[in-house]
Parts: C-alpha cells; sequence; structure tokens
C-alpha cells in the first residue's frame, strides 16, 4: 500500500497556542454565574476537564484531525448542540481504502484497547488510527503541560 | 521505552519529552507492518508497543483529572487582588 511509506505528518502547535485557547476558555467559564458557587465542586472540576479537551481539540486538531473532530463532535452533542465540519478532500480515497482493507481478527484484537481510548477511534483503519493517536498523544501532553504550568501559576507561594 | 524516567509524583512536571514520544511513534509505525504480517507468532513487540500506548493515554487522562481538580480548587479561593490573577487576567486580554 503506497499510503505505509507516505511521511506522517505528527506536528503539533507550540505550547503556547494550547495555553491561549485554555485561558480563554477558562474565562469564558468564569464568567458563568453558577461556575463560582462553593457547593458544585463535582460540577467546576467536570467543566474545566471538558473545556481542557475542547480547547485542545481547537487548538491543536481543529477540524484536520479525526480525533479533534470525533472529540469536537461528541462535546456538541452533550450540549445538543450540532456541529457541521466542512468537507474533507480525501473522502473518496478514504471509502475506497476501506473497502479493500477487511478487518483482521487478531490485529482488531490488540487494537480495541487503544481505539477505545482515541476519540474516533473505533472508525479507522488501522494505520490511521497509529498517526492519530501519535498525534493525540502529543497534543495530550502539551495540554496536560499547559494546566502544570497553570497550576503552578497560581499555586500559593 | 524506559517508563522508568516517567515520575510516580501527581504534581512532577517531567513528562516524556520530544525524543521518546518520536520513538514511540516509530515503533508505532513499525508495528503495522507487524501486526499484519505475524498473525500469531512473535507479536509481542507490537501488541507491547500498543499497551504502552495505552498505559501512557491513561496516565494522561488521569494527570488530566487531577489538574482539572487542583485547577477548580485553585480558582475557586484566586483572591482577585493577588498578583497571580493579574498575570492570568493580562494573558487572557493578550
Amino acid at each position: 500500500m503506497a499510503s505505509a511509506n507516505k511521511p506522517i505528518n505528527t506536528d503539533v502547535p507550540e505550547k503556547d497556542v494550547f495555553a491561549l485557547h485554555f485561558l480563554q476558555s477558562l474565562s469564558n467559564l468564569r464568567r458563568q454565574n453558577t461556575f463560582n458557587s462553593p457547593e458544585k465542586t463535582n460540577d467546576r472540576v467536570k467543566k474545566i476537564k471538558k473545556v481542557a479537551y475542547v480547547s485542545m481539540a481547537r487548538a491543536a486538531g481543529g477540524t484536520n484531525r479525526l480525533w479533534s473532530r470525533a472529540l469536537l463532535r461528541r462535546a456538541a452533542k452533550e450540549n445538543n448542540k450540532v456541529v457541521r465540519f466542512p468537507r474533507r478532500k480525501k473522502r473518496v480515497t478514504c471509502l475506497r481504502r476501506r473497502r479493500s482493507n477487511r478487518r483482521d481478527p487478531v490485529e482488531e484484537e490488540e487494537a480495541e484497547r487503544l481505539r477505545n481510548l482515541v476519540p474516533g477511534g473505533g472508525g479507522m483503519e488501522i494505520s490511521k488510527l497509529m498517526e492519530e493517536t501519535a498525534h493525540y498523544i502529543k497534543c495530550l501532553s502539551m495540554q496536560v503541560k499547559v494546566m502544570q504550568c497553570l497550576v503552578d501559576g497560581l499555586a500559593p507561594k | 521505552m524506559s517508563s522508568s524516567r516517567r515520575s510516580r509524583q501527581a504534581s512532577s512536571s517531567s513528562r516524556i519529552n520530544d525524543d521518546q514520544i518520536t520513538d514511540l511513534i516509530s515503533k508505532l509505525r513499525q508495528s503495522i507492518p507487524e501486526i499484519r504480517q505475524n498473525r500469531r507468532s512473535n507479536t509481542v513487540s507490537a501488541s507491547k508497543v500498543l499497551q504502552e500506548t495505552c498505559n501512557y493515554i491513561r496516565n494522561l487522562n488521569k494527570e488530566a483529572d487531577d489538574l482539572s481538580d487542583r485547577l477548580s480548587q485553585l480558582l475557586e479561593t484566586i483572591d482577585p487582588n493577588s498578583p497571580q490573577a493579574a498575570i492570568i487576567r493580562s494573558l487572557i486580554n493578550e
């Protein structure tokens, strides 16, 4: 398969792109009235976590990555919103490839757990899954770094 | 993969660095043909890579959880007049 030899691009943006998206989303969160009430701690934690993943998806993948599309779609569904993505250019090639790639049960067994961990993994063909995983891992580490810096910056001396 | 380099402390800032990630990625790419060809035998290294990847993602998710928790606490008690708040404000307004 020719696509196996194509260089895979797993570049991610710089850390400050992630930081900016995250901080903007956080400040939007704080403007909500219910955000600062002390009783709703669990809600707040959940919201922060969701904001972290969504801002990461926006910063890093946007609509160009399968995992970020899946993540944003899932988040929008939770808010009962409908998300529309622009059509990807390579749509036809993808369909053709899928028909000729029957899934092998042995490699599926091993990839199953990975599919469950990467957003949108269930629909991907294995080599695409690897590529998306690599990008996802890089973005997730970057996002975690940003959050750690924020925590360090906010912690009382 | 030297998992020993990964710190056990929750608040540590040492993560897998870029070299290790590049290494992991090239291993991921290499393991694709291996999974395809070696049906029954010798899938150990490929499945190990997959397993490490899964564990790494799970760890990252857990760290994101913990950090969200800490951020929630810190944001709740942040004093609007403190220097930290001023920093955040200036970063956001930029």
